[in-house]
């Protein structure tokens, strides 16, 4: 992979988006909602904030070392044992995500459409999807997210803009919320449901431009920050922020809402769902796709194809862990907020020790010149 | 060697695929489905005498506190609903294109169990297009219905929800010769008037909306059917949580729309002409309203200002003149006035029953938040405000055409 610098700058923007836009799409607008009632706009785009700061200590620790992974340098940087465990962690959590999310993804296809196929086989389907696909390299890993952009972005834009036709303005005031520490607590969730960035640490070092690495970040989490903004005004101001409480998956309950004028399409879920599918499968596939190549680098394999299968039942058994829908949540929430840690404290405690490890570099090379 | 790997890998292939030739899990074809397309709730007759022990056995488990409910469902035959505009002579027209089957129960869940028990194929709410609520239901609360229809993933949240004057059970029964489906019919009936301004927009996942936001109660349709069994729209129900308080006349759907501000006006209404005993007749085409809250010595206060553009459609006799300008400024005051004291009117008959159908609530909630905090917080507590609010109407109308006769 070394040798091959292929991804343009758009590309790595296309991945960032897919791999953002996923299976949280869906529960957005309650977590918004839960944590800052009409503030849920607000909390939103606090939490977009974060997200980018995130992103931003990624990238930008990314393009200090344009030639490596997260797994090479932390080893770099913090030495080789502490370097390893950390490591580590990052791995099994990134398992974690994949898992969730496929778990999360069949738990809606089986309550909304699919009632009677068993949940076991459309987490694995969807999960063995992710594995054949995962044995591509990396270019191939570019264009497969740089395709289904347009698709995932389209349809969900649409939905927003007719639903907002029935949306009430006044159920989007006041703009603040109510509770500080609830609303705190809600950004970072919504936060964490932007951690599919980390995908960055993996995507630098196989661009060809490093240095416009910064460019694709910011334009991708405004976008993708952009859409699930949108998403969540959208839904406060067609059902009002007590009516959102009482729905698992707010956003989907919009498309069943919405409809095309001249009864083209009488409900939109539909259209929706299909979209929604590829979404997750791209923010699937990122995961998967960082944890298989994570592993590889970290036992210094030649090839991460053979661990795509090889990591599959382990992934299987991480998302058949909840016994419920409601245990699914509360996992997925504590998981995104241990994750927070992860995705942000580590690479800027990694970026702190780099760039005092780097200034002691400078200044002791300033010390023997002269 | 190379052709040898492929034909093993071909035969497996080969094998993988087989099973996908069973289909899916969920596949159910048309003809095996039960496509309910209305349902109507009544309360049931004689209580617990018509229930068998399917959804469970008498007297094994607290039995919920509201009586128990009559359900009709109106049921597609396979094959009998026509696709399009029906063609040729009537040869079919014999035959029913729905069944209508009465099943009781406690709940909807339990009335569905039931109703299932007597239908061979499974039952499918996918289509279902419109819910009839008899008003005695309707006025014994909504709730209980509310969370089976919610949780229900095939329910569409843009399905008609109605009250019934009559029971529940004869819309489903009734034919109407317009159309040869009767739930399409009535379903239609209800998304047409909204069309052509005749009633604010509703729906069931509106109702719920409205009914879940803690400043506004909420508002159907109130059907009824004249002696030659065609049904009509006579009024808006209001409630005040998920019960139904009272009913409007139909006029004051108009009255209603104006003071939410509804942009399409559908009501036209007989004007006195200043200085004379004769009416015309003044049909709004658009409207715009303005609705501003305010706290006036820490006490709420409405201000509703409404826009109207009119036009003049009749005149009844022929003496009147409306030919001047001047003639035209007259006839908008007095509508102005006649809008004015409608309205007036509207608001304080709902506040005599404590619900703000027009989701005033919502504006102060939205503008004053700490007024909002420290006085109000739930629902109970707005409806009282409400019963005191002081409000001001302001009625602006402005006639622009008188069709094609020129006196």
């Amino acid at each position: 992979m070394e040798d091959s610098r292929e991804i343009t700058t758009l590309q790595a923007a296309t991945i960032l988006i897919s791999t953002i836009i996923g299976v949280g799409i869906l529960p957005l607008p309650l977590f918004a909602v839960r944590a800052g009632d009409t503030g849920a706009p607000l909390v939103t785009l606090l939490g977009i904030g974060i997200a980018a700061i995130g992103l931003f200590i990624i990238t930008k620790l990314g393009m200090r070392h344009p030639q490596k992974t997260i797994i090479a340098y932390s080893e770099e940087i913090l030495g080789k044992w502490w370097g390893k465990i950390c490591s580590l962690i990052v791995i099994i959590f990134f398992a974690f995500l994949t898992g969730f999310a496929s778990r999360e993804f069949g738990a809606v296809v089986i309550t909304a459409i699919l009632g009677e196929t068993p949940l076991e086989i459309v987490v694995i389907v969807m999960l063995l999807l992710a594995a054949v696909s995962v044995r591509n390299n990396i270019n191939t890993f570019a264009y497969i997210h740089n395709f289904y952009v347009p698709i995932i972005l389209a349809p969900a834009l649409i939905i927003v803009v007719f639903s907002l036709q029935n949306g009430n303005m006044i159920y989007l005031q006041p703009l603040t919320g109510n509770n500080f520490n609830e609303m705190f607590s809600g950004t970072l969730m919504i936060a964490s449901l932007f951690q599919g960035s980390f995908i960055m640490t993996l995507i630098i070092p196989a661009m060809k431009h490093p240095k416009k690495a910064m460019k694709a970040s910011m334009w991708a989490i405004l976008i993708s920050g952009g859409l699930y903004l949108l998403i969540v005004v959208a839904t406060v101001s067609v059902f009002g922020t007590e009516e959102i409480k009482q729905l698992f998956w707010p956003t989907l309950e919009l498309a069943r809402t919405t409809f095309l004028p001249g009864n083209i399409l009488q409900r939109l879920d539909v259209v929706f769902l299909s979209v929604w599918v590829t979404a997750v499968f791209t923010t699937l596939f990122s995961s998967y796709y960082f944890t298989a190549f994570s592993i590889k680098q970290f036992f210094q394999l030649q090839d991460h194809k053979m661990l795509a299968y090889f990591i599959l039942p382990f992934v299987f058994i991480l998302a058949m862990l909840p016994l419920n829908i409601f245990q699914l949540y509360q996992f997925i929430e504590n998981v995104g907020k241990v994750g927070l840690t992860i995705t942000i404290l580590y690479p800027l405690l990694l970026l702190i020790i780099d760039f005092m490890k780097g200034k002691r570099r400078r200044g002791k090379s300033g010390y023997k010149q002269p | 060697m190379g052709t040898n790997s492929r034909k093993v890998k071909l035969t497996f292939l080969f094998f993988l695929l087989v099973p996908l030739l069973t289909g899916c899990w969920d596949s159910r074809e048309i003809e095996e489905r039960a496509v309910v397309l209305a349902m109507g709730i009544d309360k049931a007759p004689n209580e617990e005498e018509e229930e068998g022990e399917i959804a469970h056995l008498k007297g094994k488990f607290p039995t919920p506190k509201e009586g128990m409910i009559k359900l009709s469902a109106q049921i597609a035959v396979p094959g009998r609903i026509p696709l399009g505009p029906q063609t040729g002579g009537g040869g079919n027209g014999e035959q029913k294109s729905v069944v209508v089957i009465h099943v009781v129960g406690h709940t909807i869940e339990d009335a569905m169990l039931n109703l299932q028990q007597e239908v061979a194929d499974e039952l499918f709410l996918g289509h279902l297009r419109i819910i009839v609520l008899s008003e005695e239901m309707a006025k014994n609360g909504t709730q209980r219905f509310n969370d089976y229809l919610k949780r229900n993933p095939q329910i569409r949240r843009t399905a008609s929800f109605v009250v019934s004057k009559e029971k529940a059970s004869k819309y489903m029964d009734a034919s109407p010769e317009l159309e040869p489906v009767p739930a399409l019919y009535l379903a239609a009936m209800v998304e047409n008037l909204v069309m052509l301004g005749k009633f604010p927009h509703s729906f069931i996942g509106l109702f719920w909306s409205i009914l879940s936001s803690k400043g506004q109660d909420g508002y159907l349709p109130y059907l009824d059917i004249k002696e030659d069994g065609t049904i009509q729209i006579s009024g808006l129900a209001y409630f005040r949580g998920d019960k139904m308080v009272g009913k409007t006349k139909p006029l004051e759907i108009g009255a209603y729309m104006a003071a939410i501000g509804e942009k399409t006006g559908g009501y036209g209404t007989f004007v006195e002409v200043p200085n004379t005993d004769e009416v015309v007749v003044v049909q709004p085409i658009k409207r715009r309203t303005k609705i501003k809250a305010s706290l006036q010595n820490g006490k709420p206060h409405i201000f509703v200002k409404i826009y109207y553009e009119s036009d003049i459609e009749e005149k009844e006799n022929p003496d009147i003149t409306v030919k001047t300008a001047e003639d035209i400024r007259r006839i908008e005051k007095e509508t102005e006035k006649s809008v004015d004291q409608a309205v007036s009117e509207l608001i304080s008959k709902t506040q005599k029953t404590r619900s703000d159908i027009f989701g005033y609530g919502e504006h102060f909630r939205a503008k004053f938040p700490d007024y909002w905090n420290k006085n109000v917080r739930e629902k109970e507590n707005w409806e009282a405000i409400y019963e005191n609010l002081s409000f001001d109407v302001k009625v602006k109308v402005n006639i622009r055409r008188a069709g094609m006769k020129a006196k």
